[in-house]
């Protein structure tokens, strides 16, 4: 009697599991292709267009502070959407980042004052409602706080602010050469860094390497752009109008600002919990060798937790990006915003919904693609 | 990790196959309703006394075409209308009281009347303009009266089916009293507030195209939000339909007489009732009720004194009440009540009063919304 003979198929852990896994698929797809085809029947009988020939025509609105015709077709109104989400998500996670990781740091500071107020601030705005808050930061503070464009508030000469417009310096040349110089800065910045290295290796001095980095940053960074006829403007209130700088409206700033605040209470959390996170024997060996409390953040306890931090911050991002769909309420024309002009412009709604499904979810694997990557490189390489 | 991502596309990619099979399947399917679809209209026509016969004998919960709404509703002794709450003259809730009253509210009315002989059997549902045509589609309420532009792609892609404009409008510009601007032509750099969703903002940016001049309109899907950005001084105009500027108007906050409607329209804004395509029977019963109240306003008949008609030596105005005339009352083959002229009258009124009620004390006149025997375009074609 061979013991060894493999077992029928039906028993076959291996064929089972494969069965299995294909009867939910089969399940899964046919309530699927059974709410479809329900969908394009009803929607068939009613006259409504299932397609997605409504990307081609004309959009029928415009949209503030773009410069987009009417005339233009709806994929066009998209991209400027999808432009201006964009614009709102990255200024936001930058935004949020340096606020959030200041705000961690100050909750665990020694200085009641200010570890109350970090906490006050995480406290308070941990519990509102996005929504709320978004609301609110448009007409509290947008709309009532910033004086009208008649008397708008001009700030040392450089940035204009008001309930119309608000402007900053900005730089004006080609967006290419910006690049460029940045690159270039930042990579004769990191050499310098590992010169200075090499020389306090080799002969013990201190290296002041971030100092060397920031100056010859700073050097080449200005010499690039001034070779390649980058320049700066500064913003001019002519009347009612604004020129030069770069213009920001009142709903991309209480955007902004609601979306800035509310995640950073988010990622100051995630910033006291990595700090916390750290062995204790780290800070202990820090002051053991005579550490400031500035050079014991800075060199020894941030770089270690923000490995721990990441992949929540990751999360932050994903929702902070998600959440700029929030501005749809205070008519900042990202792509939430967008679509629903377009569909009360004659556009079919589960189309136009469809397509602002997957772009917000292309953007989403994108982002997530990007955070996967950075904690990749900063993970520990355990052997 | 390698193996099961290779494991997840290759579901995926089954999964698309399938689906993609499913869909064709659909092609052909969809294929074969619209011959379903023609037979059905024709057994509701050949049996209109035995409306609830058709409606029993169709195998499948249809929205459209095995049964009429009108069916629905006469069933439900309802007639839901979509509408608003906060449009002074059209759609409006007093505050303190929760009553509902206007020009749509009535000519929701006017429907219930018409169709149900109660012009109370009314239920409104309150929607944004941007949701309007969708709830229309999945029929949250029978007929949209919500002060809606009959336009072509509105037409031809949500699905619905526009009838007799129950006010011919058109849009204009509203701006503080105290501004400089007296026509759109000065108003170059300005920025002007709309609803979103409406055929407001695309008409402001197509007339500054025409003028030259360069207007930044920014739109709002909330009339408050708008309101409140217009009094900080977001922007110079506020445009949207002159009768919606004159009802805003009367609303604002700082009072009626801070703000200045500039003159002029520049555009055509037929605000009509709609329903879901498809449902020609439904859509006639609602044509018809509005009719009634401008053939009554056109013979004179009144609320008051509609009863003093009913013994008119006219036998078009008898037939138009649906008294006997020679022993017979016409029956047009609506699937009306044959006194439903009669019942709209007596019970809301004709054109004339309905505008009186609502929009004369907002200061509206009738412009093109009178009789077209006082030149307007108000015109009921003849009962008979």
């Amino acid at each position: 009697m061979a013991t060894d003979e493999r077992p029928p198929f039906w028993r076959n852990v291996k064929v089972l599991g494969w069965v299995y896994q294909l009867t939910v698929l089969g399940v899964v797809v046919a309530i699927i292709s059974y709410l479809i085809s329900n969908f394009r029947t009803n929607s068939q009988k009613l006259g409504i267009p299932t397609g997605f020939e409504f990307l081609d025509q004309p959009a029928g609105f415009p949209i503030a502070g773009s410069g987009f015709r009417t005339s233009q077709p709806v994929k066009d109104a998209l991209l400027v959407g999808a432009r201006n989400t964009l614009y709102v998500a990255l200024a936001g996670i930058v935004l949020a980042t340096i606020l959030g990781v200041l705000i961690g740091i100050a909750r665990l500071s020694g200085n009641w004052l200010v570890s109350t107020g970090a906490r006050v601030f995480v406290e308070i705005l941990r519990n509102i409602p996005l929504l709320v808050i978004v609301t609110f930061a448009y007409l509290a503070l947008v709309l009532s706080v910033l004086p009208r464009i008649e008397d708008a508030w001009e700030v040392g000469g450089v940035a204009i602010f008001s309930n119309r417009a608000a402007a900053v310096p900005w730089y004006r040349g080609s967006t290419l050469w910006l690049v460029v110089a940045l690159v270039l800065a930042a990579s004769i910045a990191w050499l310098m860094v590992l010169w200075r290295r090499r020389i306090s290796d080799r002969t013990g001095a201190t290296a002041y390497s971030g100092w060397w980095a920031i100056g010859s940053f700073v050097v080449v960074f200005i010499a690039v752009s001034a070779a390649a006829g980058l320049r700066v403007t500064t913003p001019d209130l002519d009347g009612r109008t604004l020129a030069g700088g770069i213009e920001m409206t009142p709903e991309f700033l209480a955007l902004l600002l609601a979306l800035t605040i509310y995640t950073a209470s988010h990622i100051a959390e995630i910033v006291r919990g990595s700090i916390q996170a750290v062995t204790k024997g780290q800070q202990e060996a820090a002051d053991a060798l005579a550490f400031s409390a500035a050079q014991r953040m800075w060199y020894i306890i941030l770089p270690q937790a923000m490995r721990i931090a990441i992949p929540p911050l990751g999360n932050q991002y994903l929702n902070l990006f998600k959440n700029s769909s929030l501005g749809a309420v205070i008519s900042y024309f990202e792509l939430t915003k967008v679509s629903t002009t377009a569909v009360g412009n004659g556009a079919p709604a589960v189309p136009v919904f469809t397509v602002l499904l997957l772009i917000y979810l292309a953007g989403s694997l994108i982002l997530s693609a990007f955070v996967n990557l950075a904690n990749r490189r900063l993970q520990l390489v355990e052997r | 990790m390698r193996t099961t991502l290779w494991r997840v596309l290759a579901m995926l990619l089954a999964f698309v196959l399938v689906a993609s099979a499913c869909s064709s399947d659909d092609d052909g399917g969809s294929d074969e309703a619209p011959t379903d679809g023609t037979e059905a209209p024709t057994d509701g026509t050949e049996a209109p006394t035995d409306g609830t016969e058709a409606a029993d004998g169709s195998d499948e919960v249809d929205l459209t075409q095995g049964d009429s709404t009108l069916d629905a509703v006469k069933q439900a002794g309802l007639v839901r209308c979509g509408t608003r709450d906060a449009l002074r003259g059209f759609a409006f809730v007093d505050p303190d009281t929760g009553e509902r009253s206007g020009f749509d509210n009535d000519f929701c009315s006017v429907i219930a009347a018409a169709v149900l002989g109660d012009a109370t059997a009314t239920e409104f549902v309150d929607v944004e303009t941007t949701d309007r045509f969708t709830q229309l589609q999945s029929g949250e309420y029978d007929v949209l009266v919500r002060n809606t532009t009959f336009t072509a792609s509105r037409d031809g892609l949500e699905g619905a089916t526009f009838l007799q404009p129950n006010y011919y409008d058109g849009q204009a510009m509203m701006v503080a009293a105290d501004s400089e601007f007296e026509t759109i032509a000065d108003m170059d750099g300005a920025v002007i507030c709309s609803a979103g969703g409406t055929t407001s903002e695309g008409n402001v940016a197509n007339e500054a195209s025409r003028l030259g001049v360069t207007l930044d309109v920014l739109s709002f899907d909330d009339t408050a939000l708008l309101q409140e950005a217009f009094l900080a001084g977001r922007c110079d105009g506020w445009t949207s339909d002159t009768s919606q500027l004159v009802g805003l108007r009367s609303d604002y906050p700082d009072g009626a007489d801070s703000l200045r409607i500039l003159d002029g329209v520049f555009s055509k804004e037929p605000l009509a009732p709609a329903v879901r395509d498809g449902d020609s029977t439904w859509a006639s019963a609602i044509e018809w009720a509005i009719f009634a109240t401008i053939q009554a306003e056109e013979w004179g008949i009144t609320s008051a004194n509609v009863d003093d008609f009913l013994t008119s030596e006219d036998p078009n105005i008898k037939t138009f009440l649906g008294v006997e005339v020679d022993g017979a009352v016409l029956d047009p083959g609506l699937d009306l009540p044959a006194d439903m002229n009669y019942q709209v009258i007596k019970q809301v009124g004709n054109y004339g009063e309905i505008f009186d009620r609502h929009l004369t004390p907002l200061g509206l006149e009738r412009g093109l919304n009178a009789l077209y025997t006082d030149g307007g375009l108000q015109y009921a074609p003849p009962y008979k």
